[in-house]
């Protein structure tokens, strides 16, 4: 793991889950696998918190356990899905567009938890739904329940590995750690439950003015402790499923932008078909025929057959390949090739920060570089059409940035370096990692700079925060206009103005890290598919 | 070898031509120190995106981030103490809802261990009472053992009777530490563990036996 990565994880973890569980977390990142006694001694914490910390970070399914020989349990920590928990909005908003309200709770519910069961599940969101309902309307558990299974179904959630239920009664000596297990086919199967209820609202009496004790409020939940029906079988959100679908998403929207809106719709129903049957990491999707394609484009669009062909042949001749022919039968196989699209998206990436950095002349530049794939340094001055000087300048400016490298190509065995070529080249992989660093760390400062700035305004934002809570409570007791504005004029205008930028930096900083997200999953995913291919 | 021009000359080892620099060009400076933390870019960056699915995943992010702050898994860093203790303090705290792990899907040791913390003479006296039961367990075998040689019928079956009554209730009692989960669900989060310069190693196996009785070892030797 870079130093980038631990620094990133180090303040996520301390973001979502407090001092403690960052300091264990970013130990096991740093050093592997360790046993929980080492733990404990290498950070310096007693055992009991390292405990608690370790339940939590299993929980989310941030570590998990192996037991090794000798008996010793090993709890190795997952640096991948610690860098996932800045995508989590993005989950929540995907699931909103496709399941609407109630699915985007279920899977909100599902990442802030971890793991859950369905009963759970359902039962809280159904009383979330019905806080935001009018009064009188409460949200019935089987239409939660029926988002969850659609939900289940398209695989956007999955099943936990479960601890098998031993046929014995004989416990025998208990394992130092129980071994989960989940087969293909159980991963998606919803359990039948009859959950017949309402959402509750949370009953005005339940909320404590602020003087209250509030001593009584932790044991209220403990009440009711009926037998649930499906104890054992948690779920969890389906990030890779999540992934496809941004994969999908990009591509469709990548051919939009390049042809047109129905060249981008039979894509993206070319992806949709091919959403079950092809495995998330192929290098490209079942081929298709035509005849299906026409079959199953939506119902709005009305082209003929003979446009849906010109249009397929159009986007298999097109230079980026993301869709193929691979036959004709059937009036002509398609593929989609998803690695070659990763490949063109990546690819535009790069270009498109080399242009924001370095300027258009550098941008093109780095293309000619990226179409001949070697180039000496006087057949780059020729083929870009620009003076000597200033091409070697841009050229070493990206050298240093290292988005372009040197091939050496010697003429004898002594590598003299009179007698080598050296060819400027683009390595697409290399650049792509060296850039995902780079998001890494920008995302790190980002996040940095978001604290600091609120750490300065501290003190002014527990004001503002005192004075909306009294203009709050005196709203609710009734008071006159006069009041409250005199209680508004606390804060006085310069400190609202204070209030009002830091308000703009802040939501400036945290759309940049979720953009910054969207750039490191391209990466990811294009390195992702290249490793694998390798 | 061939090719050096002669001693102390600087000479490039390669076409100099090749690189891009003419022959007698000023090379350009050496850096000497690391580059600016905040470098002066030429290009200012471009608009970030902004649309209704941008918005709302902004502020999904931002509720996201205080609601986790409030859930069960957050864990406050405890505080060092204040020397005054504040009023306010006690009527800001935030309380949390508990939350237990599943403990069928965690290992073992996972599980709390509550030491008992009624004070050092119950602690003792449930020391010496373990002490003296498992003692007494060895000691009922070789006792049984030597009766049974003996063959005091009446006598040995009073002793065994006692004595494995003891060792069943002594049985009893590791059980009950064992099994947490069944007396205890409330996973305290004021739990502290006990500071002894014992190594608690030794002591793996869930048994807490031994861990405060070192004292006694001495009489336990068999």
């Amino acid at each position: 793991m870079t130093q980038a990565e631990i620094k990133l994880c180090s303040l996520l973890l301390q973001e979502h889950f407090g001092e403690i569980v960052e300091k264990i977390g970013v130990h096991l990142i740093r050093t592997g696998s360790q046993p929980l006694r080492v733990i404990a001694h290498d950070t310096g914490t007693s055992l009991d918190q390292v405990k608690k910390a370790l339940c939590v970070l299993i929980q989310h399914n941030l570590v998990i356990y192996q037991v090794h020989k000798r008996g010793v349990v090993e709890y190795e920590a997952q640096c991948s899905r610690v860098l996932r928990m800045l995508r989590y909005p993005r989950y929540i908003y995907t699931a909103k567009t496709l399941y609407s309200d109630t699915g985007e709770l279920i899977v909100e519910e599902l990442l802030l938890n971890g793991k859950m069961t369905m009963s759970a599940v359902v039962k809280k969101v159904a009383d979330r739904l019905t806080e935001t309902m009018e009064d009188g309307k409460t949200m019935d558990y089987a239409e939660v329940s029926n988002t969850f299974v659609r939900l289940a179904d398209t695989h956007f959630v999955q099943r936990c590995p479960w601890v098998p239920a031993t046929e014995n009664s004989d416990p025998g000596p208990l394992p130092l750690a129980p071994i989960l297990v989940i087969s293909e086919k159980d991963m998606y199967l919803v359990p039948k439950l009859s959950l017949i209820g309402k959402g509750k609202r949370r009953r005005s009496s339940d909320e404590d003015a602020a003087g209250e004790p509030k001593a009584k409020r932790p044991k209220h939940n403990r009440d009711n402790k009926e037998p649930i029906p499906d104890d054992g079988i948690y779920w969890q959100a389906n990030l890779d499923r999540f992934h496809q679908h941004f994969r999908d998403q990009a591509i469709v929207s990548a051919v939009a932008n390049r042809m047109d809106q129905t060249s981008s719709e039979i894509v993206r129903t070319m992806l949709r078909m091919s959403e079950i049957t092809t495995p998330s990491t192929a290098p490209f999707t079942q081929p298709l025929s035509s005849n299906e394609i026409f079959r199953s484009l939506p119902v709005g669009y009305n082209i003929s057959k003979q446009v849906l062909d010109q249009y397929l042949t159009l986007l298999a001749d097109d230079p980026l390949e993301f869709v193929g022919k691979s036959g004709d039968s059937g009036g002509g196989m398609y593929v989609i090739n998803l690695h070659k699209a990763l490949g063109s998206l990546a690819t535009a990436t790069l270009e498109s920060v080399v242009q924001e950095r370095f300027g258009s002349r550098c941008a093109r530049i780095f293309r000619l570089v990226l179409q001949k794939k070697h180039l000496e340094q006087k057949q780059v001055e020729d083929f870009a059409m620009i003076p000597a000087k200033e091409a070697k300048d841009m050229l070493y400016k990206m050298l240093s940035g290292n988005f372009i490298s040197l091939q050496e190509i010697p003429k004898t065995p002594d590598h003299a370096p009179s007698r080598t070529f050296y060819l400027y080249t683009v390595n697409i992989l290399s650049a792509a990692r060296m850039l995902l660093h780079r998001c890494y760390k920008s995302i790190a400062n980002l996040i940095e700079r978001r604290q600091f700035e609120t750490k300065e305004n501290k003190r002014l934002l527990e004001k503002s925060q005192r004075v909306e809570a009294i203009i709050a409570s005196m709203q609710a007791t009734g008071a006159e206009d006069a009041q409250l504005q005199e209680i508004e004029e606390m804060i006085t205008v310069p400190e609202r103005q204070q209030l009002e930028t830091l308000k703009r930096n802040v939501n400036k900083l945290d759309a940049s890290e979720i953009q910054v997200d969207e750039t490191i999953f391209l990466l990811e995913s294009y390195i992702e598919s290249t490793m694998k291919r390798q | 070898m061939a090719g050096n021009k002669g001693r102390g000359r600087a000479a490039y080892t390669f076409n100099i031509e090749a690189v891009g620099f003419g022959r007698g060009d000023k090379l350009p400076d050496v850096a000497l120190k690391p580059p600016p933390l905040f470098p002066d870019t030429d290009y200012k960056p471009v608009p970030l995106k902004a649309g209704e699915g941008e918005d709302y995943m902004l502020a999904l992010k931002q509720e996201l981030r205080e609601t986790m702050k409030r859930m069960p898994y957050y864990i406050e860093t405890p505080e060092e103490k204040q020397d005054i203790e504040r009023y306010s303090k006690r009527y800001m705290k935030v309380y949390k809802e508990e939350w237990i792990p599943d403990w069928r899907r965690l290992p073992r040791e996972m599980m709390p261990r509550k030491k008992c913390k009624k004070g050092p003479k119950s602690e003792k006296a449930k020391d010496t009472g373990k002490g003296a039961s498992l003692t007494n367990t060895a000691d009922v075998l070789k006792k049984i053992e030597e009766l049974e040689k003996r063959g005091d019928g009446e006598k040995s079956d009073e002793e065994n009777e006692e004595k494995e009554g003891s060792k069943e209730k002594s049985k009893e009692g590791d059980e009950e530490e064992d099994d947490d989960a069944a007396e205890q669900e409330e996973y305290d989060e004021e739990e502290q563990e006990e500071e002894n310069d014992y190594i608690n190693s030794y002591f793996e196996d869930g048994d807490d036996f031994g861990a405060d009785s070192d004292d006694n070892m001495d009489e336990a030797t068999y």
